[in-house]
């Protein structure tokens, strides 16, 4: 299956690539490690009529300790980001969800900015042209109806990436480069729950960094993912734990979840239910059945809605009580 | 559609050529190039059977596009063999059955050409793992972690001065 | 010294540096002048009348050269005699979303693909069929209108008194168990390159050369010739190196036959390659699988009786599907001893892209629930699970109640030593909660006693041929896929002339220049392909060793040929030549010129007239004296089974007869998470008797790879339908396991030295296969109490059976409504496509749609569904 025909831009610094992108914004995507635009592209998800590649940008590379924390390059590829010692001392959560991220040859390509945007999956809509003729073209792509939700005319498309579920539980910022300048927000305040226009990232504009603040370092934290495969999977259902460990209990507490929503989401209510408490097998119980509640998933994989949500309660808890198992080894 | 004019480093060669646009890096190789040791297995960017090394890191070819690896080195499975002869890792494959249709195999060369290089003696864990982005269908694997262990003996052999 | 010289030890495959250098081709990898490419288009509807095809604005693109329809070819074909049902393009209607519509020819792939969307055809929708239970109650709207209530076939064969032996059992177990669909997801997509060259006398486009990926290529030649209407003499196919079969590259799939008249129309060759998406649509796969079974067992394990009714989703074509069913009857047989057995197949069409033949052919979901039910009414009557199968043993040789003839029979061994090495008797029962084992046997065929073609002519012959050079070579049918065959015939060879290894070379799979073999399926070649080379390399030696004796001064049956040397059999060494070769390694060839340069100059008569009577000599001294007496030596053997192994009489006996069987018993360790219901492997020990082992290096690959697909289809390999679509067309959502969930299998070696097998060897590569599923299925038994009888075993199922029994309002929801403890029906994908394969009339391209200017009135979706 060949590629659509487009025209290839390669800027080298990122005002040239925010130049270019201004110049046709509706018309161009911008491909960094092309893991997941790539496959669409051959399926016609997308046809632009230019394509950005800005993996030669060198100031969009890399990681770096500030006086706020740290700071990653949206080019930095989720290897780097799996293995870097300082992520993975202080900010753990986030290393090790990076190294969920598909098989190591895909990490060593896909980067931290690509898991950040990636577009929402469905198995309705990530299928060929010719596949989706043959079923009826749906809302996000070509058509006007929804098959996982009856009668429904919004898009319910998953959100399928590993990392940003850790890095709403690190409370990261980022950084959106654009014709008017940068601005810089909250990743929370990114995704849209919406299948279809998953993120507030305008046409014209780049994501450039990730932000993690000095606070949340050093947060104990890990990443559970539910998938059939050890490897190359995308999450079917993916938690984000983290919290800061103090004395046996827990403190500031935070959990995500991805893949069972249009976007990943922080589970409302876990502070007033677990600040303060020691982690016993109760609250992890209750916080799983937090996220579950949080949790809404539909046919868009293979695996059944009901079983993912299920999930989403059991390794919410099996994550909080395998962070508390050091603490209870100690005491 | 004009066409790109690129400069890659194949192999240790260099090479210049004009490709279309669109054209990915594994298009190139094969059809341009006519190396068709890496190959095409699905369409989804899952299987692994393109893998080539670019600057050094193993990476789909099928997924690059290949204007957009202007200016860099490129290693396929045509570049490993050792001076003429197999690497150990090609001859061990072959002795411990780690290949069976072999259309997988170019793609776990250059995979474990790279793990020995990171890592010349990895765990059963690290190599498991680091061969958990290739799909093979014959296998089942087992044979090919003997083949990973049997060439690492053979390399450590290999440097032991006479 | 060992009994063998050459067979019997791990040798890398003969093609094995081609493969870790990627200097060895595929077909995808040739290429020639003028070459061109030729894109499939695919119908969008499950079933639908063609009413018009209209290619005028693909055809005025520029770069398109021509554009194929079913017109062009309209003869049917099809890999069984019996089911000539499929034409190389669509010809008045199609039958399922993928099936081949037209093709387009262009200059490159992105053109070809971009004149797909110009091609308009205009579809009448036909109610289709989806269900197999449903589908088997048509009355209207046929598949194939030949075919009534869409049965492409259904046998009832009653051996011995099933009634008389149910009534005799002390317990009885009934029960349904649920295969689904599986494919092989070869890592090779389908290839075909096809190219006819000009015929000097006419001047007209003349022979016909073809380069497949095919396990299968002088059925290819022949179907071929009846779609092309040329002769067989006309057509050459040549398999380059096939990037793995397991059954999908079996028969004349779609693009071999499309290649071929795309070329003749373009006036130029064409090649042909699938995309992973157009793999899983041609598709040939397991077929999804409702078996209702019923066992009956006396208290001392005895079973007294067996009745099983298949039903198979066929999918929309016959392929394979007469033997699939065929098989699926004929194989509850030859394992155990049982006395009575009925069965009643169904092989049912539906809309849907058709199976066919996959690795462990037609037994594979009838051995799983056999397994899984020998297992329950072991439970049943308080016996041990290894014991029931020690009750129920062959004792050969001899001929089962349904005419299979059983020689060589390694399962006792098979058992022993899996139940030895899993240390089952200390640790069975004995393992925590959450962790069980799990023991399966099962068998397979060396091949089919009776062709599919019923021509009484061999299998396989095998020529062989060595020159002044010294060099022998063999020129085989055999289809190397990867199983090693080119491999397996060099060492036969090799064994049989005394010679090194490094000595032959193998000419392989070349309608042109190899005698016919019919192909790699059913496990046949080690024993067939096999035994016809072991006959050629046989005919070979007895001319050498008719010159050597004379020579030698002594009599033939004197003469000795090993190590890469002839001796007088006085003066062979003590202990063998092995010493002689540690010095001289079988890799290394010595080289021919050696004789004193006298091999291509001239004769070594008048040297030989110099010296007196020798004691041995070299092989090349030794070839060459034989070819001064009768010029260069060829061989030839050939191989058809014998009548005694070709099996019953009743309607269907054809299907099941082997010369020999492989036997295989697997004892499986998994662990079950009682919370997600994930289940994991941690070993499996995998016992397969293969008569002997020629390469063991191979044999252990060929049955670690049969568990391990097994383990796949046990566990996460499953193919989603929704109204005939496929749901995960890809080899990201169709999942085959990965390195990381793969276990370590263990395995045992059993050598039982079939009295007909070539060096006594049988089949390796697929009876392991179906032992994996109910050795997992059990094993979860033994790990939770809870029986699954739906495969494959996913979390959502496991944990769904658990919640069953728990009574838990919630279970069923978890595996989409369908209990797979008792499983009813198969289970479609979730969600509210209800467009029942209408859903392409949608397409604002479509010319329905046009012509109703998009007021057709939308059906509701289906309501419940999440």
């Amino acid at each position: 299956m060949s590629l659509p025909d487009f025209q290839l831009l390669r800027p080298k610094t990122l005002t040239e690539a925010v130049a270019r992108l201004a110049e046709n914004p509706g018309e161009t995507q911008i491909i960094a490690g092309g893991t997941d635009l790539i496959p669409s592209m051959r399926q016609r998800l997308f046809t632009p009529r230019y394509l950005l590649d800005i993996r030669g940008i060198p100031e969009l590379h890399g990681i770096r300790q500030t006086a706020e924390g740290l700071e990653i390059g949206a080019l930095t590829p989720l290897t780097v980001v799996e293995h870097n010692e300082i992520l993975r001392h202080d900010y753990h959560v986030l290393a090790e969800a990076a190294g969920t991220v598909a098989s190591p040859l895909l990490r060593n390509m896909g980067t931290i900015g690509g898991n950040i945007c990636l577009d929402t999956r469905c198995l309705w809509y990530n299928q060929s042209l010719t596949w989706r003729k043959s079923c009826g073209f749906c809302i996000k792509k070509d058509g006007d109806l929804c098959h996982v939700a009856p009668g429904g005319k919004e898009c319910w498309a998953a959100f399928s990436a590993d990392t940003p579920p850790a890095l709403l539980c690190l409370e990261a910022e980022i950084e959106i480069a654009g014709p008017k300048g940068t601005r810089r927000i909250l990743l929370s305040d990114f995704y849209t729950n919406r299948g279809d226009e998953r993120t507030r990232l305008a046409n014209d504009e780049i994501l450039t960094r990730v932000f993690l603040p000095r606070a949340t370092s050093g947060y104990r934290g890990t990443y559970r993912k539910l998938r059939v495969r050890g490897s190359i999977d995308y999450p079917l259902a993916g938690i984000a734990v983290a919290f800061k460990a103090a004395n046996g209990h827990v403190e500031d507490p935070r959990i995500a979840i991805t893949a069972v929503n249009p976007a990943p989401l922080v589970v409302g209510g876990v502070k007033e239910k677990l600040n303060g408490k020691t982690l016993t097998t109760e609250v992890a119980e209750a916080a799983g059945a937090l996220a579950a509640r949080t949790a809404r998933p539909l046919t868009t994989s293979a695996l059944t809605p009901e079983y993912r949500r299920e999930m989403v309660r059991v390794l919410t808890k099996r994550a909080l009580l395998d962070l508390a198992a050091p603490e209870r080894k100690r005491s | 559609m004009s066409k790109v004019l690129l400069k890659l480093v194949v192999n240790g060669r260099p090479q210049e050529f004009a490709c279309e646009p669109n054209q990915t890096l594994l298009d190139a190789l094969r059809q341009d190039l006519g190396l068709t040791g890496s190959k095409r297995g699905c369409d989804d960017s899952s299987c692994g059977a393109c893998t080539v090394q670019v600057d050094g890191v193993p990476m789909l070819a099928c997924t690059l596009l290949a204007a957009g690896c202007d200016g860099q080195e490129i290693v396929t499975v045509e570049g490993i063999a050792d001076h003429g002869s197999l690497a150990a890792i090609q001859k061990a494959f072959g002795e411990w059955g780690g290949s069976q249709c072999g259309f997988c195999t170019p793609g776990f060369m250059i995979t474990v050409h790279w793990l020995l290089g990171q890592n010349p003696n990895p765990t059963e864990e690290e190599i498991r793992t680091a061969l958990s982005g290739n799909l093979c269908r014959c296998t089942g694997y087992n044979q090919m972690y003997s083949a990973v262990k049997a060439a690492i003996a053979a390399e450590q052999r290999g440097k032991v001065p006479r | 010294m060992s009994d063998f010289s050459v067979i019997g030890k791990p040798v890398a495959l003969v093609d094995a540096a081609g493969k870790t250098t990627g200097q060895g081709k595929y077909t995808d990898d040739l290429s020639m002048p003028g070459l061109l490419i030729g894109k499939i288009l695919h119908s969008s509807y499950p079933h639908a009348r063609i009413n018009r095809i209209d290619a005028s604005k693909a055809l005025a693109l520029d770069g398109v050269v021509t554009v194929v329809v079913g017109a062009d070819a309209p003869n049917k074909y099809g890999i069984l005699p019996v089911g000539h049902d499929e034409t190389a393009l669509a010809v008045d209607k199609v039958r399922y979303v993928g099936d081949n519509v037209a093709c387009v020819v262009a200059e490159t792939e992105a053109i070809a693909e971009k004149a797909l969307e110009l091609v308009d055809v205009e579809y009448e929708p036909l109610p289709a069929w989806f269900d197999p239970e449903e589908s088997m109650r048509a009355e209207t709207d046929l598949i194939h209108e030949q075919r009534p209530q869409n049965i492409e076939k259904e046998y009832h064969h009653v051996f011995g008194d099933p009634a008389k032996g149910f009534a005799e059992a002390d317990h009885v177990a009934e029960g349904r168990y649920i295969a689904n669909e599986v494919t092989h997801a070869a890592m090779e997509p389908h290839s075909t390159l096809a190219s006819f060259e000009l015929d000097p006398q006419t001047g007209k486009p003349g022979r016909l050369t073809v380069w497949s990926s095919t396990q299968v290529p002088y059925y290819l030649q022949h179907k071929l010739s009846i779609v092309l209407e040329m002769p067989m003499s006309q057509i050459r196919v040549i398999k380059p190196l096939v990037g793995g079969g397991f059954g999908g590259k079996s028969e004349v799939i779609p693009l071999e036959i499309i290649a071929a008249v795309a070329a003749r129309k373009a006036q130029a060759p064409v090649k042909i390659t699938y995309t992973r998406e157009e793999v899983f649509w041609a598709h040939r796969g397991r077929p999804r699988t409702i078996v209702d079974l019923k066992t009956g067992v006396k208290k001392d394990g005895r079973i007294t009786a067996v009745a099983a009714k298949v039903i198979q989703d066929g999918g929309a074509y016959c392929s394979y599907g007469v033997v699939t069913i065929l098989y699926s009857g004929a194989l509850l047989g030859a394992l155990y001893d049982i006395p009575n057995i009925q069965y009643d197949g169904y092989r049912v069409l539906t809309n849907k892209p058709a199976c066919g033949a996959m690795r462990g052919h037609g037994t594979v979901n009838v051995r799983f629930a056999f397994e899984s039910q020998l297992d329950e009414v072991a439970r049943a009557i308080g016996m041990d699970a290894v014991e029931i199968r020690e009750r129920n043993l062959l004792k050969p040789p001899c001929i089962t109640v349904n005419g299979l003839r059983v020689q060589s029979y390694g399962l006792p061994e098979c058992i022993e030593k899996t139940a030895e090495r899993s240390r089952w008797r200390e640790r069975k029962g004995k393992l925590p909660r959450g962790r069980g084992l799990g023991i399966a046997c099962s068998h397979y065929v060396s091949g089919a006693a009776n062709s599919i073609i019923r021509s009484d002519m061999p299998h396989s012959t095998v020529n062989i041929k060595i020159d002044r050079d010294g060099g022998v070579v063999v020129y085989t049918g055999a289809s190397d896929i990867g199983q090693g065959s080119d491999t397996m015939v060099a060492q036969i060879a090799a064994e049989a002339l005394g010679c090194s290894l490094g000595r032959v070379k193998v000419v392989a799979a070349d309608t042109d220049l190899t005698p016919i073999d019919i192909g790699s399926y059913s496990s046949r070649v080690t024993f067939m392909n096999g035994n016809a080379t072991l006959r050629a390399a046989e005919a070979v030696k007895k001319q050498i060793v008719q010159s050597a004796a004379k020579r030698m001064g002594c009599a033939p049956e004197d003469v000795v040929m090993r190590g890469d040397r002839v001796w007088k059999k006085s003066a062979y060494p003590e202990g063998g030549p092995e010493a002689a070769l540690q010095a001289a390694p079988p890799d290394a060839p010595t080289v021919s010129g050696r004789v004193e340069g006298q091999i291509l100059r001239g004769s070594v008569q008048q040297k030989r007239k110099e010296e007196g009577p020798k004691d041995q000599m070299s092989f090349e001294e030794a070839v060459v004296s034989a070819i001064d007496f009768h010029g260069a030596l060829t061989g030839t053997g050939s191989y058809a089974p014998p009548v005694e192994a070709r099996g019953g009489k009743h309607k269907g006996a054809g299907v099941g007869p082997s010369p020999a069987y492989s036997y295989s018993t697997q004892v499986a360790e998994v662990s079950v998470d009682e919370e997600t219901g994930e289940v994991t492997v941690h070993k499996v020990w995998a016992a397969h008797d293969c008569g002997r082992a020629l390469n063991p290096v191979s044999v252990e690959g060929q049955v670690i790879g049969s568990v391990w697909m097994g383990l796949g289809q046990a566990l996460q390999e499953e193919m989603v339908w929704k109204d005939g679509l496929l749901m995960n067309p890809g080899l990201l959502e169709y999942r085959s396991p990965s390195a990381i969930e793969s276990p370590d299998v263990e395995c045992i070696i059993v050598e039982s030295v079939d009295p007909e097998g070539p060096f006594g060897a049988k089949e390796a590569s697929e009876g392991s296969l179906a032992a994996a599923i109910p050795a997992v299925a059990n094993a979860i038994y033994d790990a939770v109490g809870i029986r699954l009888r739906e495969s494959p075993f996913t979390p959502e199922r496991v944990l769904a059976a658990l919640r069953a029994k728990q009574a838990d309002a919630k279970r069923l929801q978890l595996s989409g409504k369908v209990d797979p403890t008792h499983p009813e029906t198969f289970r479609e994908h979730g969600g509210s496509l209800s467009y029942r394969g209408r859903g392409a009339a949608r397409h604002p391209l479509d010319p329905a749609i046009r012509r109703k200017s998009g007021a057709e009135s939308e059906p509701k979706p289906e309501q419940g569904a999440s």
